[in-house]
């Protein structure tokens, strides 16, 4: 048996050969930090989309009307927490370069919900969640490229449950006055689009306070830069390659292997994005 | 050897505080101690204030733990505060006199 059939906490993935991190947050925040966006002199330098992505917090779970649930395996889940604010992001990721151009694959389990403070259903108060990848090529790099799953759960009033995808960036801007420092935002509502895919409605679980985990997979082939497919519980997604940003190279991010989790909310209500473990491996 | 865990979060970043305010409630129930860290990155003429420290069961409903930082009155200056004993959330919170403002960065360094 191999070890990860045999170790229960890791015989709920399906990893690659070998395993490149893998995070369960009863052991701490694993790397995971606040994005923020360049600067310079200044933090008023900054895209105002970067200013306030909120750092991420150890979570138990615990809710006003039944306390601690903890996380899905153990006490602690990694929190996204946006601001009580329509459209305020709350941004968290992990840093790292690769060491060979193969197929890495991400797994995590996670649940969302908006904050519990009305006694309502509040089914539509979540935006959307996601993930991305932020990678550049190694040696010799021609581009970086960013793939990006996102889960629209509604937009407005309107309840959407479909899974998107993204092939553009906003126009760089330069920041500050030295000519060293750009930025480009990427987490905009702009150039969505949708998975051929069906609709999958997650479980929301009837009131605020009730969280059901689920699971979510990706596969990317850094050789070949392709956005292969992705799975989240019953759902796979196996067409044709996916679509992802792609710009030039840029001057310092050789070998980058960049991931991140963003929630976002759709009321001025805070929305939360729960991760009790995330695992990347890979083949190399 | 276990090492003691420890994080520091920041709660507010190059944000005004006018009038009432308070930080985004932060998770803090694996941590048994905390230092709230204010820099005033501007203050309005003559500034003064304080903030005091609020815990909550639920991250909804806060409560006064009875702790109270003086806010930096110039540019740079960094008070603090400790606490102990916490629970589950904690954050800053206040009021401030008509006409004053301070903008922040606050650090919330936590330790098993």
């Amino acid at each position: 048996m191999s070890m990860a059939a045999s170790d229960p906490r890791l015989s709920r993935f399906d990893p690659l050969e070998r395993i490149i991190f893998y995070d369960d947050f009863d052991e701490g925040i694993r790397g995971w930090s606040e994005l923020i966006g360049n600067y310079e002199h200044s933090l008023d330098s900054m895209l105002p989309e970067y200013a306030d992505m909120r750092p991420p917090m150890l979570s138990n779970l615990t809710m006003w009307d039944t306390g601690s649930a903890g996380s899905m395996e153990g006490m602690y889940a990694l929190k996204l927490a946006s601001r009580a604010r329509t459209g305020s992001l709350a941004t968290s990721i992990k840093r790292l370069t690769f060491r060979k151009r193969g197929h890495i694959q991400l797994e995590c389990y996670f649940t969302f919900k908006p904050e519990a403070s009305e006694l309502r259903l509040s089914l539509n108060d979540v935006r959307a969640f996601g993930v991305l990848f932020d990678l550049q090529d190694g040696m010799n790099p021609e581009y970086r490229w960013m793939p990006h799953l996102r889960y629209l759960n509604a937009q407005g009033g309107e309840m959407i449950n479909r899974w998107q995808m993204k092939s553009a960036t906003r126009a760089f801007s330069n920041i500050g006055d030295s000519g060293e420092t750009v930025s480009h935002f990427h987490l905009g509502p702009e150039h969505w689009e949708y998975i051929d895919a069906p609709v999958q409605t997650l479980a929301y679980n009837e009131i605020a306070t009730k969280m059901n985990w689920h699971y979510l997979r990706l596969n990317v082939d850094l050789a070949e830069r392709r956005f292969l497919s992705f799975q989240c519980n019953d759902l796979k997604y196996e067409g044709d390659p996916l679509k992802y940003i792609s710009i030039p190279a840029m001057p310092n991010l050789n070998c980058m292997l960049n991931t991140a989790f963003w929630v976002e909310t759709n009321r001025d209500k805070r929305a939360f994005l729960y991760l009790d473990s995330v695992l990347l491996s890979g083949e190399f | 050897m276990s090492l003691r865990h420890s994080y520091t979060a920041t709660v507010e970043r190059n944000v005004i505080w006018k009038g009432e305010f308070a930080s985004e409630p932060y998770e803090s129930a694996w941590a048994s101690e905390a230092i709230f860290f204010v820099r005033a990155l501007e203050v309005s003429p003559e500034f003064s204030g304080s903030a005091c420290v609020q815990i909550s069961a639920d991250g909804i409903h806060w409560a006064d733990e009875g702790t109270r930082v003086e806010l930096p009155a110039r540019k740079d200056q960094v008070t603090f505060c400790k606490v102990a004993h916490f629970g589950g959330f904690l954050r800053l919170a206040g009021t401030l006199a008509p006409g004053k403002s301070i903008k922040v960065l606050v650090s919330l360094a936590l330790k098993e």
